[in-house]
């Protein structure tokens, strides 16, 4: 790669630097400056103080001094946690413990094997999310391409409306509500596929045979949210590859003779390339959004419905800081990911002075 | 080009979408209307989620025209009167009446009386049921509690919480019952009677078995009182029923036509307030990152840059739960993340207004910089800001939609997404509910397609290439 086409690339790696930065900052601004933060700690110390008063109630007798051990691990404890300094001196250490991974521990909820860091927790979720989120966008971009290249040849045929207007309705039908009814009619009311979860239970034996079983509990959500974007990609594509193709190049590509095919992957499909990337990118944190519920709706085991469990119920704040700032990090990461391939699309791009 | 709002409403209605967006919001405003005007503004505290009064409702029960398309099943019948039909003396009769028809029973029956009055002794109440054979099952009776020490007269009873039995398990009624049947045929069961008491009450033992008896019951409150002025406010006589008014009932028994009806203006004000918030927002700052120019407009394209590049759903959640769930808090947060966009796309608009004759013109007249962005900048940009507003409203409605889902909605103020999460915690999805899930799902969709169509019908306004035959 041209050693030029770094600069913009590494403007834009610390552009989302300053998302993830910024984002952490509001979270941990919200926390601090509404007393939040001081309750959760407060309340951590609590739990730790009450353990300690069980258990050295049976090696120190004397009340006065078991009080006074109590009260130095307090404040010992309250020096760890920070809690004799104002919330505002606490941010830098604790956006920079979010930074490394460092979340802390979770309430209720564990990990599979038990552990109740909710750095494992939500680890152990993370590639669950991933897998979900990256085989829905890449579904929907080969069909987005494919049905949009060849729907920009049949324009204003019936399919062509009907495209539009698939568009224009799925802007207006929430995913989630998409996913429910899909689990009521093809779930329960035709019993053809499974209603959630990820796997059967019991799991069959044999990795090919799990993940045969991943597959088919995955074909659902996959659907959801695929179904979800689908009509504002092919139609988005459909006009761009349009707009292109009325183009004086390609009409003197094909002046000069050159075979349909080839007029369409160089002369169009190259120069569309980078807007439909943008496009992808546009669409990226709506389908991250989508995937939360998608998730909760079919008890996806990813990130998404660990939210959902740790707002039900007793609220676990660790969790909900740690999965904001998750959820910023995926996001950001996938960024970063389109903007190498939007680079690498388009040679053209100098970001001189800022976009 | 100068675009006031009958203009604006005159081109929607010309085109297809417009008119069928104008149509359908016009739909959704009045109704919208209505209810604001007729529900009490705490709606959500006192009523919906109110369990007490809720209790004479049929849980879970799909709306009562699905009967027109299966199996018949017994409609819900609430019965109430709040005068004596007859008196005599010192005993006021209160009488309901209704036909059983069909093969079902009530599913279940219950009695209350509320708002009682009395000056000297306490009433007794007695409910007897009058049946198409003529004879009379006497099914409960009580006396309403004496005076307190200390209390003066006139003595208020069950002003807020009826005095409410349930006739289908009480073990008197079973009594009643099972000797009302007896005397009419030797040899009826009596746990058969226990366990079917409706079908008992409105029915008659064949040949080893209960079968229902067609016709008109009546259920008589009979309340002897002591002075002739004592008086019962209110009677009520529930026959429960497997089906449910208009849009059929959760499984707390609540109305959810009513549910869904409050829904309507919460939604149409998330969206519009939202949109109108963040429209303004977006197009002042691009206005001011356009026109200043400078550290500013640097400032402020930083600023939207960061912003639009955060995914909104995780923050979302996150604010809502720091900063606890009620509506003005989530309409801020999501106005204060919706804004980069438009403000973006204004600045470059500005950008190349900047440099028009117009401008340069009332520039050279010595208008000041506010002046000129009023009178000479927005006009030009007006039409689209007004279709990004309409067209951002949607969105607004399905993030808040999401959020309540979540289990993030204002408690106070019962919105669709929460009529569906309550429906997806009870298991209605598993259970088939559709009546619960379909509809809310189905009223966020209209709305926002309400809009989509009026953004659609702008089209041609904003973009006035596409205005047929020009």
């Amino acid at each position: 790669m041209d050693l030029s086409l770094l600069r913009p690339l590494l403007f834009r790696a610390l552009t989302l630097f300053g998302v993830l930065i910024t984002v952490l900052v509001l979270l941990a601004v919200s926390l601090g400056a509404t007393g939040f933060s001081d309750k959760i700690l407060q309340a951590t110390v609590g739990e730790e103080l009450r353990a300690l008063r069980t258990s050295l109630t049976q090696t120190i007798r004397d009340p006065d001094q078991l009080e006074a051990a109590l009260e130095a691990r307090r404040q010992e404890l309250l020096a760890s946690y920070g809690l004799d300094q104002p919330w505002y001196a606490r941010i830098p250490g604790m956006v920079w413990r979010v930074l490394t991974l460092d979340l802390g521990e979770a309430r209720n909820l564990r990990s599979y094997d038990g552990s109740s860091r909710i750095a494992d927790i939500v680890l152990e979720r993370l590639p669950n999310t991933v897998l979900l989120l990256t085989t829905a966008t890449v579904i929907t971009a080969v069909i987005g391409i494919l049905a949009g290249v060849w729907m920009s040849t049949r324009v204003g045929s019936r399919l062509d409306r009907f495209v539009a207007y698939l568009a224009a309705v799925s802007y207006a039908v929430p995913t989630w509500w998409l996913g429910i009814l899909l689990v009521l009619v093809l779930a329960f009311e035709l019993e053809l596929l499974p209603p959630g979860g990820m796997y059967s239970a019991p799991p069959p034996e044999g990795a090919f045979a799990r993940f045969l079983d991943l597959l088919w509990h995955s074909v659902l959500p996959v659907l959801t949210l695929v179904l979800a974007s689908v009509g504002p990609s092919i139609y988005s594509i459909r006009t761009l590859t349009l707009n292109i193709a009325q183009e004086d190049h390609v009409a003197v590509a094909r002046a000069k003779g050159m075979p349909e095919p080839v007029v369409r992957n160089r002369h169009i499909l190259r120069v569309a390339a980078p807007p439909i990337v943008t496009g992808l990118i546009l669409g990226l944190a709506g389908s991250l959004g989508g995937s939360i519920l998608v998730e909760t709706i079919f008890d996806w085991r990813g990130m998404g419905r660990l939210y959902y469990d740790a707002i039900a119920g007793t609220p676990d704040e660790g969790l909900i800081v740690a999965l904001t700032f998750m959820f910023t990090l995926l996001y950001v990461i996938a960024r970063l990911v389109l903007e190498v391939l939007y680079v690498w699309l388009d040679p053209r791009v100098r970001y001189e002075g800022g976009p | 080009m100068r675009l006031d709002l009958r203009t604006v409403l005159r081109e929607l209605w010309a085109t297809g979408a417009g008119r069928a967006g104008l149509l359908l919001f016009g739909l959704l405003a009045l109704a919208a209307l209505w209810v604001v005007l007729t529900f009490p503004r705490d709606f959500g505290p006192r009523r919906w989620s109110n369990p007490a009064l809720w209790g004479d409702y049929p849980k879970a029960a799909p709306p009562a025209w699905t009967n027109l398309l299966g199996p018949r099943r017994p409609e819900h019948r609430i019965l109430e009167t709040r005068a004596p039909a007859r008196e005599d003396g010192k005993l006021k009769v209160y009488e309901l009446a209704f036909d059983f028809q069909g093969r079902q029973p009530p599913t279940f029956l219950s009695f209350s009386l509320a708002d009682v009055t009395y000056r000297s002794g306490p009433p007794t109440v007695e409910a007897v049921l009058i049946r198409p054979d003529g004879g009379e099952v006497p099914l409960f009776r009580t006396v309403i509690s004496g005076p307190f020490p200390g209390e003066a007269p006139p003595y208020r009873r069950h002003q807020d919480e009826p005095l409410r039995v349930a006739l289908d398990s009480d073990p008197n009624a079973v009594e009643a019952t099972y000797g009302y049947l007896l005397e009419q045929e030797p040899g009826v069961d009596y746990d058969a009677v226990q366990r079917q008491l409706p079908l008992a009450l409105f029915g008659r033992w064949v040949d080893g078995g209960l079968v229902p008896l067609e016709g008109r019951y009546r259920l008589e409150a009979r309340v002897r009182v002591e002075d002739p002025g004592d008086r019962v406010g209110r009677v009520r006589f529930v026959a429960g029923g497997a089906v449910y008014g208009a849009m059929g009932t959760d499984a707390q028994g609540r109305d959810l036509a009513q549910g869904l009806l409050f829904g309507l203006p919460i939604a149409l004000l998330i969206g519009l307030a939202v949109a109108t918030l963040s429209t303004l927002l977006g197009t002042a700052l691009g206005l001011v990152s356009g026109y200043a120019g400078g550290r500013t407009d640097l400032l402020i394209q930083r600023a939207a840059d960061v912003v639009n590049n955060v995914p909104v759903l995780p923050l979302l959640i996150f604010m809502v739960f720091v900063l606890g769930a009620r509506l003005w808090l989530i309409l801020l947060v999501l106005v204060l993340f919706s804004w980069p966009g438009l403000t973006i796309l204004v600045r470059s608009m500005v950008l190349s207004l900047r440099t028009s004759p117009e401008v340069e013109a009332a520039r050279a007249l010595g208008a000041s910089r506010g002046r000129i962005i009023v009178h000479h900048v927005f006009p030009h940009i007006a039409p689209f800001i007004f279709a990004t507003l309409i067209f951002s409203a949607p969105s607004a409605i399905l993030a808040e939609a999401g959020l309540s889902f979540l289990g993030l909605g204002d408690p106070t103020l019962p919105t669709w997404g929460q009529i569906l999460e309550q429906g997806f915690r009870t298991g209605a999805v598993y259970l088939g509910y559709w009546w619960w899930i379909l509809p809310p799902g189905l009223l966020i969709v209209l709305t926002a397609i309400a809009f989509m169509l009026i953004s659609l019908g702008l089209e041609p306004i904003v973009n006035p290439r596409l205005r047929r035959g020009q």
